[in-house]
């Protein structure tokens, strides 16, 4: 199997994603995902000059909205799921911005 | 140390005038609200909710993208940027990358008396993430607290080519993007309160021909600080490069309080967004009849209505460039000279005391209680000599605080009007019969003895009169004076 994707980049996707993974976890996914990416070699056997990229099966007119705002009425019960809220912000373990460090 | 070459581009970002967010229908009149008071799942990112694009938002950012000029993309596709920030729910934003609404714009300004051209790169539509609260009354100082009130309110962004060439550029280039976003009613441009934020890239080379590295400069919360952050910048890689040290790219924040910019630090490896295509939002093509319904209704831009003022009105380039800055101070102006055709006088009048008035109290001409109509009123009295200037002026400032219409001001001062020439005719007869000495004097060539009698005139008469009238009276008497004390040229 010829190799698509480094490593080394699995490990940067899983960073990106903010999840943690096992040596043996990352071999894994090493494994697989070169195999799906290889399979996107015979679609490329296909001459494709002419065809533009699709970034969606349906071209149409999607529904919109009118500019009229409306509540919703059902924010207490997103507090009540949320772990902690206190006068009204919901809160989360403190974050810093870059330039405050 | 030998000459630098100063490069900058500005990244825009201004909130649309929408009522409603951008996918959802929730409010965005979040200021002074209740934390998480104008939220739904859409815009909390809760699992199976769907966007629906705002239709105003998309057409008032394309009304941006036509008035800077741009090459209108047709076809709309959204992507989703990709980042982890607890402002942002869903864990990304939706925003444009290939096929923003509008690329290859441009947008003029007066530099330092100078008219120059800004090549606008890209126009595109994304929505705002929320709010984090470090300290709080309540909020235990090892944790944040967010508010997703202002998550999802449509954003334009607006970034130009690296055009600019000083802070002055890039504080003038502004100040003509804010008024124009106001011209056309699409944002309200306010930076202080975030409804306009500028980041800046900066590079500083030692050739004409050279790219230096790229600074980027954020948090630059009005126009001064922009202007002071890029002087300080230009100041800080000036040094760099004449102490032979290596400049690199990185991002700095401006600090307002020490006057510095700062380095963010850890910011070894580019951000990766991961941008993709957003398969919640179907790829659409905006018809031609909206595109042309909004080019045909595009208004009147600054620097045109600066030379129609010049040309039509006769103003100076300094007095038009005053009126034109705000939308309604040119209306307000065009109104009043419907009323009276003598735009030099009202244009005096509007520019001066309006603009003086509107300052001391901290408003705009939209939210004062002066109307053209009032401001006429006063004016036409002061037109017909009916009031003078001075008093005029006094009037029209307790005018700005009451609301109240000039004769009622009048009244209420105890202002008589002093347009009844036959009673004011009486006062100069008085005057002229106590003052023996000062007509022989002026009638043996003595100007200055008018000005004495126009001064007893003014003083009898508490301040109330017109001098211009007086004067016309005074001179009008003293002439048939003259004559009675014989004829003093030949016939
Ligand atoms: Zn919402």
């Amino acid at each position: 199997m010829s190799e698509k994707i480094s490593l080394d980049e699995i490990k940067k996707m899983a960073q990106l994603s903010k999840l943690s993974f096992s040596q043996e976890e990352l071999e894994q996914f090493f494994v697989d995902i070169n195999s799906v990416v290889s399979h996107f070699d015979k679609l490329n056997q296909l001459d494709l000059s002419d065809v533009s990229p699709t970034s969606h099966i349906s071209w149409s007119q999607p529904p919109s909205n009118p500019d009229e705002p409306r509540e919703w009425p059902g924010r207490q019960e997103v507090f009540a799921h949320a772990p902690q809220v206190i006068d009204s912000y919901f809160i989360v373990p403190k974050v810093v911005d870059k330039q405050e460090e | 140390m030998e000459k630098c070459y100063l490069t900058i581009g500005l990244e825009v970002h201004c909130q649309l005038l929408t009522k409603a967010k951008m996918f959802c229908r929730c409010g965005t009149d979040y200021i002074g609200k209740e934390p998480n008071s104008l939220v739904c799942p859409v815009c909390m990112g809760l699992p199976g909710s769907l966007p629906v694009m705002n239709r105003k938002a998309m057409e008032l950012a394309i009304r941006t993208a036509m008035t800077l000029h741009c090459e209108i993309l047709p076809r709309v596709i959204f992507h989703r940027k990709n980042y982890f920030y607890p402002d942002l729910p869903k864990g990304y934003q939706i925003s444009q990358f290939d096929f923003p609404i509008g690329i290859n714009g441009t947008l003029e300004f007066m530099g330092q008396g100078e008219k120059k051209k800004v090549r606008i790169k890209r126009v595109h539509v994304e929505e705002d993430a929320g709010k984090l609260v470090h300290e709080g009354l309540n909020i235990p100082s090892e944790c944040s607290g967010v508010d997703f009130n202002r998550c999802g309110i449509p954003l334009v962004e607006i970034v130009t080519e690296p055009d600019l060439h000083s802070p002055e550029d890039a504080r003038d280039y502004l100040t003509m993007l804010r008024s124009i976003v106001r011209y056309i009613g699409v944002s309200d441009g306010n930076m202080e309160e975030g409804s306009l934020r500028c980041d800046a890239n900066i590079s500083l080379s030692l050739t004409e021909k050279t790219m230096g590295v790229k600074v980027e400069v954020k948090n630059m919360n009005s126009f001064r600080s922009v202007y002071h952050a890029l002087e300080f910048e230009l100041s800080r890689q000036q040094k760099c490069l004449a102490e032979g040290k290596k400049l690199f790219p990185e991002t700095r924040h401006w600090d307002e309080t020490r006057g510095v910019t700062v380095s963010s630090r850890g910011k070894e490896e580019a951000q990766d967004y991961r941008y993709f295509p957003d398969p919640d939002l179907l790829p659409h093509t905006i018809e031609q009849v909206i595109l042309n319904d909004i080019q045909s209704n595009l208004p009147e831009l600054p620097l045109e209505k600066k030379e129609r003022f010049m040309f039509d009105y006769e103003l100076t380039e300094t007095e038009a460039n005053v009126l034109v800055q705000d939308c309604s101070l040119a209306n307000f102006f065009e109104s009043c000279i419907k009323e009276l055709n003598k735009p030099k006088f009202i244009a005096n009048w509007v520019i001066t005391e309006v603009l003086k008035n509107l300052n001391d109290l901290r408003q705009d001409i939209q939210h004062s209680k002066i109307t053209p109509a009032a401001l006429m009123d006063l004016l036409k009295m002061v037109d017909r000599k009916e009031i003078s200037g001075t008093i005029a002026k006094s009037v029209l400032e307790d005018m700005f605080q009451s609301g109240a219409k000039a004769k009622d001001v009048i009244a209420k001062k105890g202002i008589s009007f002093m347009s009844n020439e036959k009673e004011l005719e009486k006062i100069v007869h008085q005057i002229i019969e106590q003052n023996p000495q000062s007509i022989a004097d002026y009638l043996s060539g003595k100007e200055k003895a008018l000005h004495f009698l126009i001064g007893q005139v003014m003083k009898v008469t508490r301040g109330q009169a017109s001098p211009e009238i007086v004067k016309n009276i005074l001179n009008k008497e003293l002439s048939a004076e003259r004559s009675l004390c014989g004829p003093r040229e030949p016939f």
